[in-house]
């Protein structure tokens, strides 16, 4: 066994010869004090760790500080401990001889290595942190904000809801009203005095009917346009109507007020009859009640598959800053609507751009406003469009009696429909329900079907489709209250041959009628 | 003749602030780059007080860590006054302050304490919800403070110097 001795002493002779090796390799500085911390001695390189004798006495100062509170009775370490010069060093203190020896030692090497490594570990763990949290508060964000559109969603559903039932509510009354006058206008031999209260019932029942259009127009989702619904348009009778509707209320007012029509011969508008006159009825309004003295002069022109309208008036003018402003629904710093809730110009804007068309308007504050509206011929949007009929066409067919089963749940509106179809020769059987108009349908098929969508219990459109899967085969007419795009596909999907919205043109819907008679 | 003289120790997590702080403190300037502080770096300034007197304070900044080891145990002895320091920022931070101050008072138990919670401009992130604050102001001073922009900073070792002077 010749291994190598394991001796835990080495000699003094061998120390004395490591000590005196690492003295020289790690080239410590050695300061000696006296009991009162005067520096007495120094060995090794001063400038090194700042002690070069012009600054001496500081560093020796801030030395002395180290060990301020300290006990003095044994040796003290200090590792890593940055000099007054900025470099580290570890730092012993011994006592000998009733004075101070300290040692420093170069650890500037070891200082930046350390340093290094742990940068890179606190700095990852700060940033790791930070993400943490940032990722905290996106999450939260995020929630907060389903919850916000949640909410908001259920105040627009709440809000579609609304809609649809005042839609309902206002249109078919509003049918009844409309449908009942124009009956009582046909009689021939009404008094003039019963004629002028007609007159006077049809104006102010087109007024309320405006009102409710403008808010229902206004509330209806920008994003779905609504159904437009292109008919042959009779000019002269808006013209006419609007001249009863107006002429009175300008001359109350002492304004001057003229409507003319200036047309084409031959080639008939076609053109979304109900929400031309919203336009026109708005922007008269307006000109009245923004017009002090003077007039207001509307004009409309067809020819060349344009309609072009003009409303000029007198009045206060609106000024150059608030010509984007008049357009903001409930502005009313330029504008307020005939019902005065500042809705006006707004729904007039988005009427003209549902319709194609285009609107500027030219004024000066103090003198006047003149709009200008130019609406695109819409026939090309239709398949087939209601042809001007020749007068009483229908009455020459009377003999054949066609049968017609009017299906709603408003007795006003189904009595209307009946005095209707009654009065061009239809026989006519009336039912309330669904499922009462499904049996009645199928037991005496009539050659029309009307039927109104909202009913109590089953909808109309479930009664249309139950009786087309049973073989039903007459032409079915779907009336409902709510005029969009969708609820049309709903009702044509169902099995409907057409589909009206309240309320309807009295005019249009007897024409259609007696031309589904004739073609069957 | 000179002040008396005082160590004062700043202990907190690594980056809450100690080493700035002491940087405006003694020298007036602030760094937005974080730089470990390994070991420790010791500073003093004289504080005068209100009334005429003055304090110096030897100023330890000490390597932050959350738990103290025997190196940093070693560092502390000899300390009369305590600098916890915490990030208003992280409130993880402010538990290891505590934590620091409950394991040095086996070493030093009668040295004054003070809690500075830094990073006061950033005060629309904090986590250190002000009740919390309400608590601990209940058992030692708390002072907000901003090495950013100094504000709470020369309060502070005032404060530490009145106490100690005491
Ligand atoms: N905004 C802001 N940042 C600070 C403040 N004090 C320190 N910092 C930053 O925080 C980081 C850590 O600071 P430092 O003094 O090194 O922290 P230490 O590890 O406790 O010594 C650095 O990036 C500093 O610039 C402060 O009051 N406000
Ligand atoms: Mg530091």
């Amino acid at each position: 066994m010749n291994g190598p001795s394991v001796n835990d002493r080495i000699s003094p002779e061998l120390e004395r010869q490591i000590g005196r090796l690492l003295f020289e390799k790690m080239q410590p500085l050695l300061l000696e004090f006296d009991r009162d911390w005067h520096l007495v001695n120094l060995h090794g390189d001063a400038a090194l760790f700042g002690f070069a004798p012009d600054n001496a006495a500081n560093s020796v100062q801030q030395l002395q500080d180290l060990f301020l509170g300290m006990p003095m009775d044994g040796a003290i370490d200090l590792p890593f401990v940055q000099m007054p010069n900025g470099r580290n060093a570890h730092v012993h203190l011994m006592l000998v001889d009733g004075g101070h020896q300290v040692l420093l030692i170069d650890a500037q090497g070891e200082h930046d290595r350390q340093q290094a490594q742990q940068q890179v570990g606190n700095e990852s763990f700060l940033i790791a942190q930070q993400k943490d949290k940032a990722v905290r508060q996106l999450r939260q964000i995020r929630s907060e904000l389903e919850s916000q559109r949640n909410r908001l969603q259920e105040a627009n559903a709440l809000k579609n809801a609304l809609i649809a039932t005042l839609s309902h509510d206002f249109r078919t009354p509003l049918a009844s009203i409309f449908g009942y006058l124009h009956l009582l206008e046909e009689e021939p031999d009404a008094p003039l005095e019963t004629r002028n209260s007609l007159r006077a019932l049809r104006r102010n029942a087109n007024y309320l009917f405006a009102l409710a259009e403008n808010l229902l127009e206004y509330a209806r989702s920008e994003t779905r346009s609504s159904l437009l619904a292109p008919v042959v348009t009779d000019l002269e009778m808006m013209v006419e109507d609007l001249d009863q509707m107006f002429r009175v209320q300008a001359e109350d007012v002492g304004l001057g007020f003229s409507i003319t029509l200036d047309r084409e011969p031959g080639n008939p508008p076609v053109l979304d009859e109900l929400r031309l006159r919203q336009i026109l009825v708005n922007l008269i309004a307006n000109a009245i009640r923004y017009t002090q003295s003077g007039s207001v002069k509307v004009s409309l022109a067809w020819r060349g598959g344009s309609l072009v309208l003009s409303v000029r008036d007198t009045g206060v003018g609106i000024a150059q800053e608030a010509s984007q402003a008049v357009f903001v629904p409930f502005n009313r710093a330029g504008n307020a609507g005939n019902g005065g809730a500042g809705l006006g110009l707004s729904i007039v804007k988005r009427l003209v751009q549902q319709m194609l068309g285009t609107l500027e308007f030219e004024s000066r504050l103090g003198e006047g406003t003149c709009f200008r509206i130019e609406l695109p011929d819409l026939t090309h949007l239709v398949q087939k469009v209601d042809a001007p009929v020749e007068s009483e066409a229908g009455q020459t067919h009377a003999d054949r009696a066609s049968s017609v089963l009017i299906v709603d749940d408003d007795p006003d509106m189904s009595h209307l429909l009946g005095e209707i179809m009654a009065g061009v020769g239809f026989r006519v059987r009336v039912v309330a329900d669904a499922t009462r108009a499904v049996e009645q349908a199928l037991a005496d098929p009539p050659d029309i079907l009307l039927v109104d969508v909202e009913l109590p219990g089953l909808s109309g459109n479930t009664a249309v489709f139950r009786l087309r899967a049973k073989g039903y085969r007459g032409h079915v007419v779907t009336i409902s209250a709510t005029p969009t795009e969708e609820a049309r596909k709903v009702a044509l999907n169902a099995g409907a041959n057409q589909f009206m919205t309240k309320p309807i043109n009295i005019e249009q819907f007897t024409r259609a009628m007696l031309r589904v008679r004739r073609s069957d | 003749m000179s002040a008396t003289a005082s160590k004062v120790c700043l202990l907190g997590d690594f980056g809450v602030g100690k080493t700035s702080l002491v940087a405006r403190y003694v020298r007036n300037t602030f760094s937005d780059n974080y730089l470990t502080t390994v070991g420790v770096k010791v500073d003093s300034k004289e504080v005068p007080l209100p009334d005429g007197a003055a304090r110096k304070l030897v100023i330890w900044d000490i390597a932050g860590k959350s738990g103290l080891d025997a190196l940093n145990m070693s560092y502390l002895r000899g300390a009369s006054g305590l600098l916890l320091v915490a990030d208003g920022t992280r409130e993880a931070t402010l538990r290891s302050a505590v934590d620091l101050l409950l394991q040095s008072r086996t070493l030093l138990p009668d040295a004054h304490a003070i809690l500075l919670i830094n990073k006061l401009d950033l005060v629309d992130r904090w986590e250190v919800a002000p009740a919390t604050l309400v608590e601990l102001r209940k058992s030692m001073p708390v002072i907000e403070t901003s090495a950013r922009q100094g504000d709470g900073v020369e309060q502070a070792f005032l404060e530490m110097a009145t106490r100690l002077n005491a």
